[in-house]
């Protein structure tokens, strides 16, 4: 069996790229951690060279460039006017991207996200400032939207997600949220107790975001944004409710079947589409 | 050229933080605005033409969905507009991720003195004084350490020149100059101690003197032209002495006299007798402890393959300045010392500690930054120091009390992993060798920290740099962080240590110990701006830098990844065996001083001890009948500040970067109760985990030191136990703070009673660590928690903070699996309290809430506690625990409500069943904070084995956990004292700091 490899940037104050990457070898990848400078200074010297051999490109979360002049601009900056034509061909390739937090900053800012009308350099949606006014780190619950193309959460239809920001709420016209809608690019929505949309009730939603949008695609599915962290939930333990949910298993003389967690299944789903589309001699 | 850019949120948009501001100044100082819009500004001062302006205005700072820019002024229908910046000589992060920026989009280098700053412009609404305006600009906007601030009127704007141009550049206009000190006598190096600001201490003056008058020391200085001692080597021996970086209050001689016995006692080191000692003790007994007592942080073996390493320290004064600054320069500076510990650590974890004066304060006492203002400063630096660190901060404690008006105290503690072995070394091991380069990494230095905070009193000018605070730069530090982790697994470092208090002095003058010596170019040092002396360079404390012995044949390598992860690298000097320190500067030797003599000891500190008993003090057991309305009691105990809820702190901070998150800081059903300590995995594949905790309570302090320290290892240790930590291995951090205990019969006439409450904590502190096996990983000691605060009348009123030991300990768990919460899970368990419950309500909440100290304070009965502790641990490790949870401050009363409001749930509670030593009344039973206790929750189905396990122990089966909603609690006689909804309950213990985000 081919491998499927994911490439993790790292640098620059980015700071998730450990358990990303632990989270993707989890779910059956190759993976590597790699400086966005040697991803450069590598595809500025020999184009491709680099990025032809990886799969699934990744922008973790963290603070680059301290998030000074917004959250992922300067990144978003950088790659687009040094390397922007090479993450176009990884894109035509067919091959996927995930932005998590800071990385789903960069993808609006670099324009990969929405990607209206193939267009993936223009800025049309932005993430900025909590409407709490202050960072928060919490647990949220999402609704996962079953009619999205994106790759990344076919089979699910809830999931619990630790989110961790200051700047993620989700902003745009409304045409333009309305065309996201309408495209099925919302692909997580925060939801209440109940499972649905958590109608900008905090802290539920988080952040404030419009019609509580927490992660979207492109038109293709292949390019992922979102703001809470799958990584983060890797294994069961980091659920804050993992001990009382032990404990109730027990009392009816079970444990906890698998430790595996949840969050572990986006990007397993990424894993399996590129497995699927190597098997199927669409990609290399 | 210079352009100012403004940018702005479009007028449609919410500004959620001009929405701050206008709650701050309405919850401060009960000014309300209208409307508040923050317009940032960047000023840039670089040779860029027009098209470059404009591609750098649309192509990075300016977001096109949510932003509009202008470089023409955007202020427009506002009453007063407030511009923001920063002082000279401040660390503008953002001014330089601007420069970087920019750089890359136009491929561009900006040349020599070529900038950018950034500010900020308040735009504001509503009808304002401009008294009123200034107390906003002065008092919520800005601090006047580091900011200044300028304030127009709408009538006096002018459109077209909008706020001007101002340029916070460093321009010292001075040549760099080593000075030589005459010192004829010892009157003479007194003088200039004084006059230098050196803090020399007497003693300390003959040693220095001689060693400058020996005959082979002034051969030697003749051979490199130097005779009289150099401005350079006085203000390093000066810093060198500093009892901040010698420690000369612990390793001092005490006195102590015990006024009511008679004894007569020398203690000749605290350091050397109550910290070494037990811990070498210790060591002997525990494989798992690896280093201690000499690097920057303690190191202790996680499993075979990692060890991890853990420090704590205190960033009190610079805090009480300019909080945000020196509370974010605190967090970002302990993260230094993990990764300067061994050959390098990766941070895993940081946690906190604030003690402050009361939120709601409204006395007539006047300190530089209310306390509400103060810790909502401290928060947020430690805030961005930790998140953009990267490094979960899980855990931390908060105290208020009108002592630390004085001097607030902010705790910093730090945990790193490292595997056991780099190549083939240890890499906790670490030495300098004669050839190893010097190098330093990270940040440039500026003249920042020097004199610390006497240079708070200076008078500033437009271009004076405002050094004396800092702003921590965890962007910097991060990638250096980075940088330096793939260096040492490259086996690139042989030695690394960090710049902090002392600077470069320290830092090499310590390094140069192992090799004997060593040389310095100081003109290579990279300067934040010129104009430093030779003396300024070497002590100067700017942050964000580590220094690193590397050897030659690994220099293009080292400085290969260094470029690679954009962090500046300079070879500045060498190490070799000369038995010399010597200071270059640009081919003149300015700096020559004998290895040999400053590791010599220098006069010991001596101090008298005189310490009364509390009795003697006049303190007793108040004179208080029982409550009749023992509900309001607890709802009151539960809204207290040292008590309730302080959840918006915890949810500000990441604590689950890294992916290792276990136990979080807040658990139960809610997620919104704090549990007993946290749990991370710091090696993802491994279910092993680190189990930390930490304990203050500095209010039995107010009856007797050593049982406060007692009690607070105690309090630590059981928390740690009670979410799964292992016993057997436990490593402590000591933090003390205290006040002055030097003696002067006008300014500190307690000062011999404050020096025994110290010595008395320390015999505590080598007591209970020896009892329960705990190494003292780590630690530190500050001082000085004294503060002469302004009163109404124009006069000084000193106050000085409590006596106050933060115990942090640390634990292995071996199966993270295993570990519990302390929330009760299913109705219908049973509740036991583990241990006994004694009238021991001597510095209690319940007694403070009376308005009583009180005299019995809690004490800790080893004997009895540990093999509870063994016991609970071995019950936790059968699975026949649902809940366990440390009974604290507050008493049973609290903590039982905690432990159901935590399960959302009731509970009927049985004092009668509840252990006693002493026969109690039920408001002691409730309230009494005795140490060594549990509350533990357990399956009826699992009650005989867990029954078991504490044969012979003083243990009572108290109550259960119910399907109500009602916290029921059955007085001794069998009537029911306490009936309260459990929601209700929350919502008390919520009320006081509920509305903060």
């Amino acid at each position: 069996m081919k491998a499927v490899r994911a490439l993790i940037l790292t640098g620059y104050g980015l700071n998730c790229d450990y358990e990303t990457d632990y989270a993707l070898k989890t779910a059956g990848a190759e993976t590597q951690r790699m400086h966005i400078n040697e991803l450069i200074e590598g595809e500025q010297g020999s184009p491709g060279s680099i990025l032809s051999r990886f799969h699934i490109l990744v922008f973790g979360g963290g603070f680059s460039w301290a998030d000074d002049h917004g959250a992922g601009v300067v990144l978003a900056s950088k790659l687009k006017f040094n390397i922007g034509d090479r993450i176009d061909r990884f894109i035509k390739d067919g091959k996927l991207v995930i932005g998590i937090c800071n990385g789903f900053q960069s993808l609006v800012n670099l324009g990969l996200l929405p990607g209206f009308d193939d267009d993936y350099r223009a800025r049309k949606v932005a993430l900025t400032a909590n409407s709490s006014g202050n960072f928060i780190d919490s647990w949220v619950k999402l609704k996962i939207n079953s009619s999205s193309p994106c790759v990344f959460t076919k089979g699910l239809s809830h999931l619990d997600l630790p989110v961790r920001h200051g700047e993620g709420n989700f902003f745009a016209t409304n045409s333009d949220i309305e065309r996201l809608f309408r495209n099925n690019q919302v692909v997580l929505q925060y939801a209440g107790g109940d499972g649905d949309p958590a109608e900008g009730k905090w802290p539920q939603n988080p952040n404030g975001s419009i019609k509580d949008i927490a992660g979207i695609c492109d038109p293709t599915g292949r390019i992922f944004g979102l703001m809470p962290h799958p990584e983060a939930f890797h294994d069961m333990t980091n659920h804050p409710d993992w001990t009382r949910k032990k404990e109730y298993l027990s009392r009816e003389g079970k444990g906890i079947e698998s430790w595996e967690g949840d969050g572990i299944r986006i990007f397993r789903n990424g894993v399996e589409f590129i497995r699927s589309e190597i098997e199927q001699g669409r990609m290399e | 050229m210079i352009s100012r850019l403004e940018i702005r949120l479009k007028d449609e948009l919410t500004d959620p933080e001009g929405r701050n501001v206008k709650r701050k100044a309405a919850d401060y100082f009960g000014i309300k605005l209208e409307d508040v819009r923050v317009i940032r500004i960047l000023t840039i001062d670089a040779e860029l033409n027009h098209d470059q302006l404009e591609k750098i205005r649309q192509d990075i700072f300016t977001n096109p969905v949510t932003e509009v820019s202008s470089f023409s002024p955007t202020a427009r229908s506002f009453d007063w507009l407030i511009w923001v910046g920063f002082r000279p000589g401040l660390r503008d992060t953002a001014g330089s991720t601007a420069m970087e920026a920019i750089e890359d989009l136009l491929r561009i280098k900006f040349q020599g003195e070529e900038a950018v700053y950034t500010s900020k412009l308040y735009e504001i609404r509503g009808k304002l004084t401009e008294k009123k305006a200034k107390i906003i600009a002065g008092e919520i906007l800005s601090n006047d350490i580091i900011q200044q601030y300028r304030l127009i009127q709408r009538a006096k704007w002018d459109p077209a020149q909008g706020i001007g141009l101002v340029i916070p550049k460093v321009i010292l206009n001075h040549v760099p100059q080593v000075s030589t000190i005459a010192i004829g006598s010892n009157q003479e190096l007194k003088d200039i101690s004084i006059s230098r600001n050196l803090a020399l201490q007497d003693s300390d003056i003959p040693p220095i003197r001689e060693y400058y008058l020996r005959d082979d020391v002034k051969s030697e200085r003749r051979k490199y032209g130097l005779e009289r001692p150099t401005d350079v080597e006085l203000e390093y021996i000066a810093q060198s002495r500093s009892d901040h970086c010698n420690h000369n209050t612990f390793r001092g001689l005490f006195r102590y006299h015990d006024l009511s016995t008679g004894q007569k006692e020398t203690v000749n080191n605290l350091f050397k007798t109550c910290i070494e000692a037990p811990t070498l003790t210790v060591k002997e007994k525990k494989d798992w402890v690896v280093s201690v007592l000499w690097d920057n942080a303690g190191v202790a073996r996680f499993d075979e393959n990692f060890n991890y390493t853990i420090t704590g320290e205190t960033h009190n004064s610079p805090s009480n300045m300019e909080a945000y600054g020196g509370a974010i320069t605190g967090i970002v500076g302990i993260y230094r010392d993990p990764l300067g510990t061994g050959k390098g650590s990766k941070l895993i974890m940081g946690m906190y500690g604030y003690c402050v004066g009361h939120r709601d304060y409204e006395g007539e006492l006047k300190p530089r930054l209310h306390p509400r203002r103060l810790l909502d400063g401290v928060i947020e630096g430690v805030k961005d120091g930790g998140n953009k660190s990267g490094v979960p901060t899980p855990y931390g404690l908060v105290v208020f009390d009108k002592g630390y008006m004085g001097k607030c105290l902010v705790f910093v503690t730090a945990l790193g992993i490292m595997p056991g072995l780099v190549g083939n070394q240890p890499s906790h091991l670490k030495r300098t060798e004669p050839g190893d380069l010097i190098i330093m990494s990270g940040g440039r230095v500026g003249k920042d920290g020097i004199h610390g905070v006497t240079a708070s009193s200076e008078v500033f000018s437009e271009h004076t740099p405002a050094g004396h605070v800092q702003i921590g730069d965890p962007y910097t530090q991060k990638k250096m962080h980075d940088f330096l982790i793939e260096a040492r697994d490259e086996g690139l470092i042989s030695f690394i240590t960090d710049n902090g208090g002392g600077g470069l002095s320290s830092s090499i003058g310590e390094s140069a110990r192992f090799s004997n010596g060593c040389r310095v170019d100081l003109d290579r040092v990279p300067l934040k701006y010129s104009g430093l002396d030779q003396w300024e360079i070497w002590i100067s404390e700017s942050q964000e830098r580590m220094t690193i012995a590397v050897k030659p044949k690994h220099l293009d390598r080292f400085m290969e990844l260094s470029a690679r992860h954009a962090v500046e690298s300079t070879v500045i000097g060498e190490y070799n065996d000369s038995g010399y320190l010597r200071l270059d500067y640009k081919g003149t030797t300015c700096a020559l001083i004998s290895i040999a003599f400053m590791e010599s000891d220098f006069p010991q500190w001596e101090f008298d001890a005189e310490w009364t008993p509390p009795e003697l003090r006049g303190l007793k057991e108040p004179v208080l009948s029982e409550p009749k309305r023992h509900g309001e009691v607890l709802k009151t105990m539960l809204s207290r500040p040292n008590i309730c809820s302080r959840n918006w702190i915890s949810r500000q901070y990441d604590h689950e970067v890294q992916g290792g998150s276990v136990i979080k800081p807040l658990v139960g059903k809610g997620r919104d109760i704090p549990g007993d300590a946290v749990v991370v995995r710091p090696v993802l594949d491994s279910t092993r985990g680190i189990a930390t905790t930490q304990a203050l309570n500095p209010f039995y302090s107010e009856v007797d030191t050593y049982h406060m320290t007692a009690a607070t290892i105690d309090e630590a240790v059981r928390k740690v136990v009670a979410v799964g930590g292992d016993p057997d291995h436990i490593g402590g951090v000591d933090n003390f703070c205290w006040p002055t205990i030097i003696y002067h019969p006008e300014n500190n006439p307690d000062g011999k009673y404050k020096a025994a409450q110290l010595v008395r904590s320390n015999w505590a502190l080598r007591d209970y660590c020896l009892a329960y096996g705990i190494p003292l990983l780590s630690g530190k000691d500050s001082m000085y928690i004294d503060g002469n605060l302004e009163g109404p009348y124009g006069e000084r009123r000193k106050v000085s903070g409590l006596p106050t030991l933060l115990f942090t300990v640390s634990s292995v768990v071996k199966d993270i699996r295993k570990c519990v919460t302390m929330d009760a899970k299913c109705p219908g368990d049973t509740v036991y309290v583990l241990g006994d419950t004694r009238d021991e309500l001597g510095g209690s909440e319940y007694y403070q809430m009376m308005g009583e100290v009180g005299l019995h304070v809690p004490w800790v009965d080893v004997n009895k506690s540990w093999p509870m502790y063994l016991a609970l641990h071995r019950a936790i490790e059968e699975g026949l625990v649902s809940s366990a949870h440390a009974v604290t401050r507050g008493g049973l009363a609290v903590h039982l409500a905690l432990v159901a409001m935590a399960g959302e749930t009731g509970m009927d509670i049985r004092l009668a069943d509840v252990p006693a030593a002493d026969d109690l009344g039920d408001s002691k039973m409730l309230y009494s904070e005795s140490s060594g206790r549990f509350i533990v929750t357990v399956d009826p189905a699992r009650q005989d084995a867990f029954e078991k396990i504490f044969s012979g122990m003083k243990t009572g089966h108290i109550g259960a956990v119910s399907g109500s909603s009602r916290f029921k609690v059955k007085g001794k006689d069998g009537g029911i004292i306490i009936n309260e909804d459990i929601t209700k309950l929350k919502d008390f213990w919520k009320g006081p700091f509920g509305g903060l985000i």
